[in-house]
């Protein structure tokens, strides 16, 4: 039943990444995506369009596309905000003491662990972030 | 996500319902660092099908406190989604899980 495609596009504010994680909920029930499954794309979402809420200055929209593939889902999420690459930022160290831990950059190492071939692509004015997510395992 | 508090044992117990993410996080911050002014906390994750790096900040945060404190800090009944999120952020090292509030508070 993993056949429907998804795609929403919001204003960039927070409000709106809550609405979208909401629409993915419902439609990951609707398409028969696996609760686990469906929490991953949610961590997805929820990542990087936070993070264009939070820091991309001037950005007024963020979109997300999820066609099903073969025994995948491939995400696109877009913004038309300042040229950012999230993907650049350094892996956390993840086996720090509870004192020295941080949680910068976490985000987008979950994102890279969850999801495969994850890549930053800058066109047309636009930030795009294409990733892949298995929907075994 | 609605927040309720009980008790179990001699510890006070944080029933967290709904996504911990980046709307929520506020929120679940200010609860569970106020029950942590009081003593130890257990937050009971059974009915969070989600949590993002936001809510991880949270639990950081809490766990951190805690051992400022001198008091614990532990959860309990984490999804699978949500042990997924805990096993790749290393968070299942630095804060205390269980399977259960009654191990929780013996613990």
């Amino acid at each position: 039943m993993d056949t429907l495609p998804f795609h929403l596009r919001l204003p960039a504010t927070l409000d709106s990444v809550t609405q979208l994680l909401d629409a993915l909920e419902a439609h990951a029930e609707a398409a028969g995506i696996s609760p686990g499954i469906a929490a991953r794309l949610a961590l997805v979402a929820e990542e990087v369009t936070a993070n264009v809420a939070m820091h991309a200055v001037g950005a007024t929209y963020f979109e997300m596309r999820v066609t099903p593939g073969e025994g995948q889902l491939d995400v696109c999420i877009e913004d038309d905000g300042p040229e950012y690459d999230p993907l650049a930022r350094s892996v956390p160290d993840t086996s720090a003491a509870l004192e020295d831990r941080d949680v910068g950059g976490l985000g987008v190492h979950l994102v890279r662990e969850l999801t495969r071939d994850a890549r930053y692509q800058r066109r047309a004015g636009l930030n795009r972030l294409v990733c892949t997510l298995p929907l075994v395992g | 996500m609605d927040i309720t508090e009980t008790q179990e044992g001699a510890k006070a117990v944080a029933v967290l319902d709904g996504r911990l993410d980046t709307a929520t996080a506020a929120l679940t911050e200010t609860r569970l660092l106020t029950m942590l002014e009081k003593g130890s906390v257990i937050a009971d994750l059974s009915a969070v099908r989600y949590v993002s790096s936001a809510g991880l900040r949270v639990l950081l945060k809490a766990a951190k406190q805690a051992r400022t404190a001198g008091v614990s800090f532990a959860v309990v009944g984490l999804q699978a989604p949500v042990r997924e999120v805990f096993e790749i952020s290393g968070f299942d090292k630095i804060i205390p899980a269980f399977a259960t509030r009654a191990e929780a508070a013996q613990a």
